[in-house]
Order: C-alpha cells, then structure tokens, then sequence
C-alpha cells in the first residue's frame, strides 16, 4: 500500500487528541468516580425499588401497582398542589422583593452605605434553614410577636390568640412566608449583579432623549435582566420545589397535611410508614416533574457555558 | 428640579434602612429572646424590650458538654466537605477548563443536572447503604453524602474562573522545567484565590446549614450536628424558647462573622454559579 501523506497526519491528530482526553480524565476521574457511584446508582436503586414493595425483610416485584395506587390517592395531589402553591408563592414573592430591593441598592447612592446595607440583608440567607424555622415558630406561636403586633394595632383581641401553624387555613402559608423572607437574599445579590452589568451608555442615552424612569425601567433594565431573572427564577423554582427543612422543621407537613410538600410526603412515608416502595415511586414522580423543568435550565446553562 | 433629585435621593434611603429593619427583625428577635428568662418569653403581649437581662441560656448550652459536641462535630464534617470538595473539584474545573476532549460537553450536562436532584429521593437508597456498611451513626456517612452536592457547585464555579486565567502563565512554568502539576499549584492556584475562597464558603455554608440527611443517617446524640441538635430542641424541650435562640445565635455566628470579612468572595460565589457570561 502506498504511503498516504494526509494519513500520516490524520494518525498524528488522532494521538493528540488521545493525549488530550487521557490528560483531562486524568484529572477528572475522582470527582466522575464519587458522583457515579453517589448519584447514578441511587437513582437507578430507587428507580428499581418503585417497582417493588419493599419491607426491611424483603422485596416483593409488584410492577406498576405502587404508581398506580400513588396517583389513586387523593392526598398525593392535594400535596403536589401544595408544592406547587409553595414554590410559586415563594419563588414570585422572592422575584418581587428581590427585584425591588436590587433596584434600591443599585440607585446612585453612597457606595459603603450600599455595601452595608447589602451586607446586612443577605443575612437571612446565611442561616440554615432550621434556624430560620424556628425563629419564625417562635414568632408565630399563640404567644409570639405575630399575634402581639396584632393586638397592638387593634386587630386581634387579647383573648382570641391565634395559632398561625396550628391552623390549617395558615400553615402552609406561615411556612411560604418563611422561606420568602428566609431565600430572598439570593434573587437581591443575582438581579444587583444583573443591573450593574447593564451598560450606563444606555441609560445616558435615554436620558438625552428624555426618556421617563417608567419607559427606562420597561425598555431598558427589564430587557438587561431577562436573562439573569430567568436564571434564579428557573433555580429558585427547583430548589422550593425539592425543599424539604422549612416544612419539617415548622409543621411536620400538619396539621392534618395542610402543609404538607412532595419532599416530606416521601420522608415520612420512607422513614416513618417504611413504604419504601411506595415513596420511590414518589420520588420519581418528583424526579420526572423536576428533570422537566431542570431541562429548560440546563439547556440555558450549557449554552452560556458554549 | 435638585430639590426633587434630592427628595427622591431621601426616599431612597429611607426605603432601604426600613426594609432592612423590617427584613432584620426575625434575627434581633432570635437575640433579645436568647438574653431573657423563659418565663419572660410567654408573655401575652411580648415585651418588646427585654424586661429582665440574663445570659442564662447562653452559660446552659455552653456548659452542656453534649451541645458543644455538636459544634465540634459540626466544624468537623463543614471543614472536611469544604477540603475534600475543593481538592477533587479544583482538578475537575481544571480539566474543563484547560482541555479540549470528547464527553466534555455531557461531563458539564452532567454536572449541572446533578445540582437539580431532589435530594429526598436520594436519602432511601443512601439509608439502605450507609446501613449496609455499617455507617450509620457516623459523620463519615455525612461527609460523602454531602461532597455530592457540594462538589458539582465547587467544579463549576472553579471552571469559569480558571478558564478567565490566560494559559501563558502555567506554560512559561512548564518551559522553566515545572511539571503540570507543580505549574498548576504554583501559578494558576495562587490566581485563583478568590474563586477558591468564594466555593469554599459556600460550600463551608451549604454543609453547615445542612438537615435533611443528618437526620436520616445520624441518630446517636454524640454524633448529632448543629441543625439536628436545634430541631431536637424544638421537638423535646418545646418550652425552652430562650435555650433555642441562644444555641441558635451560637450556631448561626460563625457564618454571619465569616460572611462579614469575606463578603466581597462570597458574592462573588453566590453570582457565580449562575452568571456565566
């Protein structure tokens, strides 16, 4: 055979980028190794337990039925929609005030004081969860400065204190409050960051054609921060959605499941009922709605990453 | 018109310390509850000043010896996640960023998705393991479980900042007779300090803050971490209101004091991971 020049080179292109990949997985193998090992192989276990009905003895295949009973019972949607209310409660709340107080630290204002008070609010964020709950249990225990608020203002009468958690009208929406006050910190410090990368060029152009503030928020600052809100808003959407502490810390899901999310459901129906099975196929519920939603975001983030 | 420029200038501060007060009121309250006697606490209405002043709650965690074991372990097991998640992620990041090579693009698709996953579901099979092993009831199990979701975070905030670093500076070390290696530690690491600093407290927060799987792995009280020793508090002793808010101000401290000197780092990791261009 005759000796091919281009081939020649294509042989030498091919070993370079074979010295390439082994060079990357070279460093790269620890972390692939620990999250195969710690994330692919429970979900594929947990994707094989919904099939079964799985006791601490044994396992038994039962096909579909564990499915087929979750979206039988009555009380699986009523917490999926109390998920769902949760999430879109905290996740607009969290883009209101977050948005509007990004907008106030972004105003032309002394920088150490914004740094100050930027400093001071992302405060909330720092505590876990847990913590953040019971501060808020306490506040709205019959006792609390809640209802002590109220009565100072005239609304509640010192006699009829009322149980913010205990009640199943205001549980889930005790809870919600929470986790607004407790996240927003997050939307404040994204969409800052968003507004300072808007060009000033901009903003002074507007300003020679004497644009009003309204028309500048419109056409200017909400266009600059589409992508940015579309980010945290998609983020903060799974996040609430998967949240598992501000609900098991502050109500247990109670009383009578009026507070109860996907993610305590599962909980208590692994470790306290030890339906195993029954909460896999829980879980993969929540996995399936949750990968939906994950795609539209990571079909973002790989393209930014390009 | 500078009469308005300067109301409106007004307003804007007005608005911003009356949202932080209000925003800050579920924090000073945690503070005032933790310096007042429990008898204080259940008043109809609150005080809205404490009354009486007293470091009680505080001198009862402290001189408890098994809620400082939980602040010990706590450190523990945050330090260990953050070492562990840096090193290995540090090497990830810089394989993503430094090489071009086939599976990169679903190694990233990868690495994003796994920040999605419900966590909940992972605890039935982590549960069914850890007990398989012979490791429940240990901080070890807490370690592992939590490197998988600190470890994505860490390779993708590492990723975009070392990838900003112009490779000129590890190749000028690899010409002077460096290896890859010695370049990496010498040049690019040294560059990347805020990076490093901005994943490693986030990732010091996420492990500190942690709940769901130290109570799913941990039940003996001298393995217990912070989260799980102040819900055990809330769940056992459900009138020691001023014992909660002290052990919860110590627990929270560390954090906030960290957060005050590295603000600049930490806002930098926050923005990070979503802010890519």
């Amino acid at each position: 055979m005759e000796q091919d020049p281009r081939r020649h080179e294509v042989a030498r292109s091919f070993r370079r980028r074979y010295r390439q990949e082994l060079q990357a997985y070279g460093f790269l193998w620890p972390a692939l190794l620990i999250l195969g090992v710690l994330m692919v192989y429970p979900l594929l276990q947990v994707m094989r337990m919904s099939f079964y009905e799985v006791t601490l003895q044994k396992e038994t295949w039962v096909g579909l039925d564990n499915y087929a009973q979750l979206l039988r019972t009555s009380l699986f949607w009523r917490v999926l929609w109390q998920t769902i209310l949760f999430t879109a409660g905290s996740v607009s709340l969290h883009l209101v005030i977050g948005l509007g107080l990004a907008l106030l630290l972004h105003a032309k204002i002394n920088i150490r004081f914004r740094n100050l008070m930027r400093g001071m609010l992302i405060i909330p964020w720092l505590l876990a969860p847990t913590v953040a709950g019971m501060i808020w249990v306490l506040m709205l225990a019959p006792f609390g400065v809640a209802n002590g608020l109220l009565i100072s203002l005239g609304v509640l009468d010192l006699s009829v204190t009322f149980n913010w958690l205990g009640n199943p009208d205001t549980s889930l929406l005790s809870v919600t409050a929470m986790n607004v006050w407790r996240a927003f910190p997050f939307f404040m410090v994204m969409l800052l960051a968003g507004l300072q990368a808007i060009p000033d060029e901009l903003y002074e152009a507007a300003d020679i054609d004497g644009t009003t503030p309204l028309a500048k928020f419109w056409y200017i600052t909400l266009p600059g921060l589409r992508g940015v809100i579309a980010t945290v808003v998609l983020l903060d959407s799974i996040w609430t959605f998967r949240a598992f502490d501000p609900v098991y810390v502050m109500t247990g899901g109670g009383p009578m499941n009026s507070s109860e999310v996907l993610a305590t459901a599962i909980y208590f129906d692994a470790f306290q009922k030890f339906k195993f099975g029954y909460a896999s196929a829980e879980a993969m519920v929540m996995f399936l709605i949750l990968f939906v939603v994950s795609a539209v975001y990571v079909r973002r983030a790989v393209r930014d990453i390009g | 018109m500078r009469a308005r420029r300067r109301a409106a200038h007004v307003a804007i501060y007005a608005t911003l310390v009356a949202a932080t007060i209000i925003m800050l009121f579920p924090v000073a309250w945690m503070l005032t509850v933790s310096v007042r006697p429990n008898v204080e606490v259940m008043k109809i209405p609150p005080d809205w000043i404490p009354a009486i002043f007293t470091v009680e709650a505080y001198s009862k965690v402290l001189r408890s010896s098994r809620y400082l074991k939980t602040f010990v372990n706590t450190y523990f097991v945050a330090l260990a996640v953050t070492l562990v998640s840096l090193g290995i992620g540090a090497m990830a990041a810089y394989a993503l960023a430094r090489f071009r090579f086939r599976g990169q693009r679903a190694v990233l698709i990868f690495l994003i998705t796994t920040q999605m996953f419900p966590l909940v579901l992972l605890c039935i099979p982590y549960f069914q393991v850890v007990v398989t092993l012979g490791l429940y009831d240990t901080l070890t199990s807490l370690i592992i479980v939590y490197v998988t979701f600190t470890l994505p975070f860490c390779i993708l905030m590492l990723r975009s900042y070392f990838a900003q670093i112009p490779k000129d500076m590890e190749e000028a070390a690899m010409v002077d007779g460096c290896s890859r290696v010695g370049a990496i530690l010498r040049t690019l690491l040294p560059l990347s300090y805020p990076a490093l600093i901005g994943a490693g407290l986030y990732t010091f927060l996420l492990a500190w803050n942690e709940f769901l799987f130290a109570v799913v792995l941990i039940e003996a009280w001298d393995k217990r971490v912070l989260t799980t020793a102040i819900y055990s508090l809330l769940a056992e002793f459900v009138t020691d209101w001023n014992t909660m808010m002290a052990f919860s101000v110590l627990a929270s401290a560390p954090l906030v004091i960290a957060f005050i000197f590295l603000q600049r780092y930490m806002v930098r990791g926050m923005t990070a991971g979503a802010i890519t261009s």
